[in-house]
């Protein structure tokens, strides 16, 4: 078994890796959340955030999708700067956030909820053809169309959160803690999933809180610790560290 | 029997425009969380709207809903991303009482000014012309007045279920959060749910002038009326503002027909207490779940 991952880092043509974050911090009301997140995605890569609960985890993610302005640093999508921009237009460059939570609108079916995110401006022509798309993924979505999303199970709402971020084309895709509270069937199907994204040529970002099932997967990871990335590694490289070992995965 | 056959069709006739005064406010209120005091400004706003089209131009009440409804569309959308937004950016949601409040007290005042202290009707060649089904007698506009209601809460209905906006207005409404990450612009959208409450309230004042007298003053009570509206039926959907406006009509007709016109208002208070003590969800509950 080859203890790193077969695909070397790739840079793309101008030098930089498809998306590059350095030194963002943010406060929420005077108490810093954020410090020092500094991470890259490569082109085609899975990179991985772990860390502890109020690591600062989802509001780095936040911060990348444009939901929360950073306080400092800088965000560099494909070469273009996008620190600052509002989450609508962030999704129009090609990043997806599945947010922490699923957060599905409750009150509206299935299928609604797929087709108004797929009514973005770039994916607004393929509408269709992304729906087929993510029904072919998730069976359980096309059966249960009509249905209110808040009648899902915990495991079906993040199959249509997911599904809600597909329909936008994405060339990034954020996960946040998409494995959180399902079942140990459940996350390794979902851990299974994002490695299928990621060979159909989508870059993905994981927020994790499932350790060992995320450094498996990753080319790359962070490990972030009081709004500060302290430690980073490629996956399976992390996965012997001894330090990480102890703190995240329970191990002596 | 005919005197309550009566009755009841009076206070349904009432109560569809009761529907259509108060739906703007229930969208604003479902989908922005705010309580918007200037309400009956924008319904007494489309009345005198109504008023000047019809005496100056001679264009019917009824065609003047589309120009009244632009303008007020125009002029919710920007009080929204104004006033209102500085309000809540710098205070908080609860600012955003306050602030209405005083525009709604200025604006009444401005009315004043303009239009005098006089009681207005519009009065279209339809005014006094009435229908008889057996010994049941209404008049025209008040027939008119009701279908008009019912075609535009329908057609906001429609709007709402079927469209791409009424999509993101829910889903805005719902889930702020997520809304934004599926690429709608929430600040955008509550400004246009705003002025299309605005717009709802200006076609509700046009017709509201063909049925009854008016003055700058009765803004207080149209914005009470869509507050017990959506008290009664439930917040941010047509169907509740629909419920909740029969059911208000219907009880101001029985309580004026058979305990004293002078009691309406405290009948009207009676039956929002108890509402709130028993279902104080209204009775077709929050379209948008138990969010706020």
């Amino acid at each position: 078994m080859s203890a790193l991952p077969e695909r070397k880092t790739q840079a793309d043509a101008s030098g930089q890796a498809l998306l590059k974050v350095t030194g963002l911090a943010y406060d929420y009301s005077g108490v810093t959340a954020v410090n020092d997140c500094s991470l890259e995605l490569p082109r085609g890569e899975i990179a991985a955030l772990i860390g502890g609960n109020g690591a600062g985890k989802s509001t780095s993610v936040k911060m990348i999708a444009g939901a929360l302005r950073p306080r400092a640093g800088k965000i560099i999508f494909d070469g273009q700067d996008i620190t600052g921009l509002p989450a609508h237009q962030v999704v129009e460059l090609g990043i997806a956030l599945v947010p922490e939570g699923r957060l599905v609108f409750q009150h509206m079916t299935v299928r609604e909820n797929l087709l108004l995110s797929g009514h973005v401006r770039r994916a607004r022509a393929h509408c269709q053809q992304n729906l087929e798309h993510v029904f072919a993924l998730f069976p359980r979505l096309r059966d249960r169309q009509g249905q209110n999303a808040g009648s899902l199970s915990g495991g079906e709402q993040q199959m249509l959160a997911i599904g809600r971020g597909l329909m936008t084309r994405p060339r990034v895709l954020i996960l946040d803690e998409p494995s959180l509270g399902l079942s140990p069937i459940l996350v390794a199907q979902i851990f299974s999933l994002v490695r299928k994204l990621n060979e159909e040529g989508i870059s993905v970002l994981l927020v994790e809180q499932n350790v060992h099932h995320t450094l498996m997967i990753a080319n790359h990871a962070y490990v972030l610790e009081k709004g500060r990335v302290v430690q980073t590694g490629e996956g399976r490289a992390l996965l012997n560290d001894p330090k990480v070992k102890e703190v995240y995965l329970g191990l002596a | 029997m005919n005197l309550f056959l009566q009755t009841t069709l009076n206070g349904l006739v009432l109560g569809g425009i009761y529907s259509l005064a108060a739906v703007g406010f229930s969208l604003v209120f479902g989908v922005l969380g705010i309580v918007n005091l200037t309400h009956g400004i924008f319904v007494i706003a489309g009345a005198y709207g109504a008023l000047v089209l019809f005496t100056k131009l001679g264009i019917d009440p009824l065609l003047a809903i589309i120009p009244i409804g632009a303008v007020l569309f125009a002029v919710g959308y920007a009080y929204q991303r104004t006033i209102i937004q500085w309000a809540i950016s710098r205070a908080s949601l609860v600012a955003s009482l306050v602030v209405t409040f005083g525009v709604a007290m200025m604006a009444r005042n401005v009315l004043q000014i303009v239009f005098g202290p006089d009681v207005h009707t519009i009065t279209p060649t339809y005014s006094f012309s009435s229908l008889t089904l057996g010994d049941l007698r209404i008049d025209l506009v008040r027939i008119v007045a009701l279908g008009a209601s019912l075609v535009l809460l329908s057609v906001l209905a429609l709007v709402l279920a079927r469209t791409h906006f009424g999509r993101a207005i829910r889903a805005t409404a719902q889930q702020p959060l997520a809304a934004e990450l599926s690429g709608l612009n929430t600040r955008n959208l509550h400004g246009l749910t705003f002025g299309l409450g605005a717009a709802m309230a200006g076609a509700s004042g046009a017709i509201i002038g063909i049925v009854q007298p008016f003055t700058a003053t009765s803004e207080v009570a149209w914005t009470l009326n869509a507050f017990i509206v959506v008290v009664l039926g439930g917040i941010g959907s047509p169907a509740g503002a629909l419920v909740g406006g029969l059911l208000l009509g219907l009880i101001n007709a029985y309580t004026a027909q058979y305990v004293g016109p002078a009691l309406t208002q405290a009948a009207m208070f009676l039956v929002l207490v108890l509402m709130l003590l028993v279902r104080p969800n209204g009775l077709l509950g929050n379209a948008f779940g138990e969010s706020r």
